[in-house]
Order: structure tokens, then sequence, then C-alpha cells
């Protein structure tokens, strides 16, 4: 008697399969990151039209021996010296290596990819594979056969949770699978190895370079896409509360969706507003934190976000369990 | 006496502050077809959720098979199938690809009861064609093979007419008698017409406002209505009519209503002589026929209120 919890994902995975979500997400993907391909395309073009393609060696070692120069003469800060030191060994990396630093690869647009879509396109996608779990069954009244079986509300709201964190990893996978396989095809699948500088910090609203390192390209990737997996699957939780909370399909992805766009525009307006770095759609933007980028709001910093994230997440899985599991099924 | 599959005991329900099921208590045996019968808004479906588990009661206690639906879900539920207002299914997905995902929710279901449950609702050539290709009716027998999928002691159907067909409601009505008669399932079904669960049930449970109003067997409910024969005279003659009717021996009770129309209580094979007896008194009769039961008379008699204003169909003699 009762059903078993794989039985049961089992099920999802096929409403949501047949739903077709997962194939119109592959879809988004597969018809974006060819655009954006072309885009970078043609900006490195218009780059080396502009600066020559031939010389990226000499004018790499005219920037070492610059930073050198600099590095020589007296009356400079400690940190800013290790900061320099970082630069100049990863310039000579690429120089021994044969590494042109601003031409790209297919690892490297994958890396530029996640950095733009973390914080608003990747999000927008979990929310269509999430938005309709479980008021689809409300809005279509299947609802009544789903929770008159024997098999208790919150492993059904179970069932559904664990199919949306698989279908989030299956979703972060692909987008890092396509853009290397497609941009490849243009820019080669070469650049795993490349240096990439991370470990940025940020004090007293300034950028601290004395504790960056140098990160084969490969591991900053499976960083940055770590990092990214769980803001989609926290983006992924309160859709599924939202999903829970209305009824409709509609106005689930009409919150969602004013949700994520309204947090864009505030991390560009919201410096002065302090208080709005605990919203969970300000801190979206995590991959910024591995790049060295200055966070939108004072205070904000990689394990701050990741607790604003986690909070959100669980105060999110509470509330939809809570309430799935109480609610009354009226029509 | 067969076992009590469904006891249900002092059920209360409120929503939004307001009380809408005010203490229901009746018992659905095994081997029965019970009806629910009631008019629209009376709370039937709202009982119907909380027998299902859909709505937590605000009071009172449901045994399914013993099992007491609160404390032992599962085990409660496993023993009931049910449609609740229409049968809803993935209509994405075929009808075999839905029993399946019930089948999985259920557990231990093989391929083979699958096909036998299709094979039993008569779907077996539509059963891989997609749910939204699908006619109510079909709809209607695919909710009933989901329903019986796991073979229940109770089947819970909310007015599992409507929208049907004639053709389609003769044949849900014959499935019905069947597998209680022959698989001794008890089957609960609620109806707002009172043809409908003279036709199909054994006992009836009669709900109004929320309330149980009445409780027994269809036989002897329609007992009370027998050889009702309905006379409308002409305005100026009722009086007289009136009085010729209360002469006759056997006319054992006579009610006056509007519009000229007077109901008597007697042998409906005595109309033709005691028409007679009428013209021979110089009543005009200008109408004739015996009544055809509706709900609203049922509630009159049943709530003591049936005397003087009651609504009157007049209708062929259908027995
Ligand atoms: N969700 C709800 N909110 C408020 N009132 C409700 C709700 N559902 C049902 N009711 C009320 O409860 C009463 C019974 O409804 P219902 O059980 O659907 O009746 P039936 O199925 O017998 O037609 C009606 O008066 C209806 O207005
Ligand atoms: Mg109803």
């Amino acid at each position: 008697m009762g059903a078993s919890m794989l039985g049961l994902i089992q099920n999802e995975t096929l409403k949501l399969m047949r739903r077709r979500r997962f194939l119109v997400v592959i879809l988004i993907l597969a018809v974006l990151i060819p655009i954006f391909t072309y885009a970078q395309f043609k900006t490195v073009q218009t780059a080396q039209e502009r600066l020559g393609t031939s010389d990226w060696r000499s004018l790499l070692q005219q920037r070492i021996v610059d930073n050198q120069n600099r590095l020589a003469s007296s009356r400079m800060p400690e940190e800013w010296r290790q900061w320099l030191k970082i630069q100049i060994a990863q310039q000579q990396y690429y120089l021994d290596h044969n590494i042109d630093p601003s031409a790209p690869s297919g690892v490297t647009f994958s890396r530029g990819f996640m950095d733009q879509a973390v914080g608003l396109f990747l999000p927008m996608i979990i929310v269509v594979l999430a938005v309709d779990l479980v008021s689809s069954e409300y809005s279509e009244g299947t609802i009544k056969l789903l929770l008159t079986r024997p098999v208790r509300r919150w492993k059904v709201l179970a069932s559904k949770y664990l199919t949306l964190i698989l279908f989030v990893s299956l979703t972060v996978l692909s987008a890092l699978i396509m853009s290397y396989v497609i941009s490849g095809v243009v820019f080669g699948y070469v650049g795993w190895d490349m240096p990439v500088l991370t470990g940025f910090q940020v004090v007293g609203g300034e950028l601290d370079t004395s504790t960056v390192f140098m990160l084969p390209q490969w591991q900053y990737i499976l960083l940055q896409y770590g990092l990214s997996w769980f803001v989609c699957l926290v983006v992924g939780t309160i859709t599924l509360m939202v999903s829970v909370l209305v009824r409709t399909t509609a106005a689930g992805m009409g919150i969602m969706m004013a949700a994520l766009i309204s947090g864009t525009i505030l991390t560009q307006m919201a410096q002065s507003w302090e208080q709005a770095k605990y919203l969970f759609n300000v801190n979206l933007q995590i991959t910024d934190y591995l790049a060295g980028s200055l966070p939108p709001i004072q205070g904000m910093s990689l394990p701050f976000s990741l607790t604003v994230l986690s909070v959100w997440g669980i105060v999110s899985l509470i509330v939809a369990f809570m309430v799935f599991t109480r609610r009354d099924v009226t029509s | 006496m067969a076992d009590v599959v469904l006891s249900v005991a002092g059920l209360v329900k409120a929503i939004g502050g307001k009380r809408i099921i005010h203490d229901i208590t009746f018992e659905v045996r095994a081997g029965e077809v019970f009806g629910f019968l009631g008019p629209n808004g009376a709370g039937k479906t709202t009982t119907i959720r909380m027998l299902v588990g859909l709505a937590a009661p605000d009071g009172g206690d449901i045994l399914i098979g013993g099992e007491s639906l609160r404390n032992q879900f599962s085990r409660a539920i496993s023993q009931v199938g049910c449609i609740v207002e229409n049968p809803e299914l993935y209509k994405f997905m075929t009808g075999r690809e839905n029993l399946e995902l019930f089948a999985r929710m259920s557990g231990n279901i093989t391929t083979e009861r699958i096909d036998e449950v299709v094979e039993f609702v008569d779907l077996t050539e539509a059963i891989d064609e997609k749910v939204k290709t699908y006619s109510l009716g079909m709809r209607q027998r695919l909710g009933i093979a989901q329903a019986l999928l796991h073979k229940p002691k109770l089947l819970i159907l909310d007015e599992p007419t409507n929208g049907l067909d004639p053709a389609g409601i003769r044949e849900l009505r014959q499935f019905i008698r069947k597998l209680a008669e022959e698989e001794g399932l008890a089957v609960f079904i609620s109806s707002h017409l009172l043809s409908e669960i003279e036709m199909m049930c054994d006992r009836v449970a009669i709900i109004s406002k929320g309330r149980v109003i009445s409780v027994g067997s269809v036989k002897s409910l329609m007992e009370q209505f027998a050889d009702q024969v309905d006379f409308q005279f002409t305005e100026r003659s009722v009086d007289q009519g009136v009085q010729v009717l209360r002469q006759i021996p056997y006319v054992t009770e006579v009610w006056t209503l509007t519009e000229g129309h007077v109901k008597c209580k007697m042998d409906v094979e005595r109309i033709g002589e005691l028409n007679q007896s009428l013209v021979a008194a110089g009543a005009e009769v200008i109408g004739i026929a015996s009544k055809t039961v509706t709900l609203e008379d049922l509630f009159l008699t049943l709530t003591g209120g049936g005397d003087a204003h009651g609504s009157e169909h007049a209708g062929t003699h259908s027995k």
C-alpha cells in the first residue's frame, strides 16, 4: 500500500515532460545562445579590426613591462604590489602558454554567458519550469485525484520539489553544455586551463585585491555554475511557494516576473536604500562576487547573499508545505 | 446485515466562519447503492470533499472500513475510489498513462489490473489516445476506471450523471447496480434529482441546508407518495369538486391547491369512476393527472409544510 517516493517523482517528471516545460526551456536556450554567440563574435571582430590581431603578444608583453615598472617604483601600498604581482603572473602565464586573453573560446563564452544569465534570464527560465507545478493541479482539478490516494500530502509536495530540483540541475547543466558546444563552433573548444583571477573582497566599499588568486578556468566555471545552481534552486523554491499560494498560472507568472525584474531595477538604483539588500531579488547576481565587481548595495558579500538566499528558500519551503498540507481543496 | 463500509457521525464544517454542514450522520453498507439527495447548495459536495480527505471536518468522525480518515488517512483512503464533481484527468496524457500514474500512487497495481479495468469500463479502443480527445462520457468512464483501479470497497460519486445524455445515464445506472450487486461495492452517489436516486439507489439520505432530514429506504420514501392524483377544476366549480371528493370513500386525503388544482390520495385505477361521479355532480373537470413526485414535494412532506401551497408538477404516471 502507498507509493514509493521514486514512483511519485516518476509521475511528476512525466507530467512536466508532457507539459513540454523542459522542452520549452531547451528551445529558449537553443535559440538565444546562438544569438549571444553571434553578438560576441561581432564584438570580437570589431575589436580586432580596431586593434589588429597579430600583435596581441607584444601588447601583452608591453603590459607586463608597464606593471613591472610600476612595481619597481617605490611608495606603493603593500596590497597594490600584491595585486600587480598577481596580474603579472597571470599575464606571464598567458604569454608562456600562448593564450590570447582577449580572444574568446567556448569556455570563456560559457563563463561570460552565466555572468549575464544568472541575474534574470536563468531565473526566468526556472520560473517557467516551476510556476504551474502546483497551481495547474488546482486549476485543472487534478488535485482532487492527487490528494485522494493513500499518499500523505507532504509526500506529494516533496515529490514535486525533488522533481523541481532535478530539473533545475538539468537546466543549469544544459546551459553550460549548450553554451560551450554552440559557441565552440565559432570560438573553438579550448580554454579550460586558462587562469582566471578570483578571490576579491569588498572592504568598506572598496575592492580588496589582497586575497586574489589564480584559478584554472574549469575550476572557476565549476564554482560559478555551482553558485548559479543555488540561485536557481532558491528562485525555484520561491516559485513553488507562489504556485501553492495562487490558483492560476498567469497570476504566478505575473508575481514572479515582477519580482525578478524589479530586482534587476533595484540593483541599479538602490545604493541609498540599504535594507533592499535583504530582498532575494537583488542577490541574484552572485557570480559578480567571483569576478570582482562592486556589489550593488553596501554590505553585500558572497556569504551575505548566500545567507539571504538560504533564508528566503527555507522560509518559502516551510510556507509551501504548511499551506499545501493544511489547506482545504475547494473549487 | 452487511458490513458498514462508511460511517459518518456528527460531521460539522464551517467555511469562512459560516456553518455549512451541521451534524451529518449516516452509514453506508457493503453491496448497497446509497443516495445523497439534496437541492443545489445543500452541501453535498462539501460533505463529499470531507469524505475523501480533500477538506478537513471541523467536527465529527469519518470511518472507512473501520479506519479513521483523520488518524489513519492512508489506510482509510486506500479503500475509497472517487470522482468529486467532474472526472478530472490529465488531458495531455493518454488514458493509459493516466491510469499508470494513479497506479503508481496506489502501489501494487499490475498492468493486468489496468487492462482489466479498462475492459470493464469498455475503453479498450481509446485507451492509448490523449484524454483531450475523449468525449465527456469517455472521460466519465476513465474516471470510473481510475476510481476502481485499486479495488476499493467504497465508491463515491458526486452527481455523476451531470452532463451525460440519457443513454449515458442509463448506462451508468446499470454499471453502478452491477458494481454493487456483483462486486459487493458500497456506492455513495449524490444527486439533486429525485428520479435518478429513485432508479439507482437502495437507501437514501436527504440533505437540506447542510442537515440530513431523513434517512431510509428509497422504497418506503416513495410509498408516501404513491397513488396521488391531481384534478383541475374551473374556478367556479372548485368548491363543489372538493365537496364531492371528500364524500367519496376511496379518496383518503384531499388537499386544495392554487388555480383550481386539487390533490388527492386514491387508487389510480379508479380515476375514471371518480371522474364520472364528479361530472354527474356538475363539477367541471378540466384536467386529471397522476403526479410525478418532485424533490420539492418530498421536502414539503418531510418538513411538514406540504398542505396547501405546494408547487405542483403535472405529468403522466410513469410506473
Ligand atoms: N469555498 C466556499 N466558500 C464559501 N461558501 C461555500 C464554499 N463552498 C461551498 N460553499 C457554500 O456551501 C453550500 C453548499 O455547497 P455545496 O456543498 O457545493 O452544495 P451542493 O454540492 O449540494 O450543491 C452552498 O451554500 C455554498 O454556497
Ligand atoms: Mg455539488
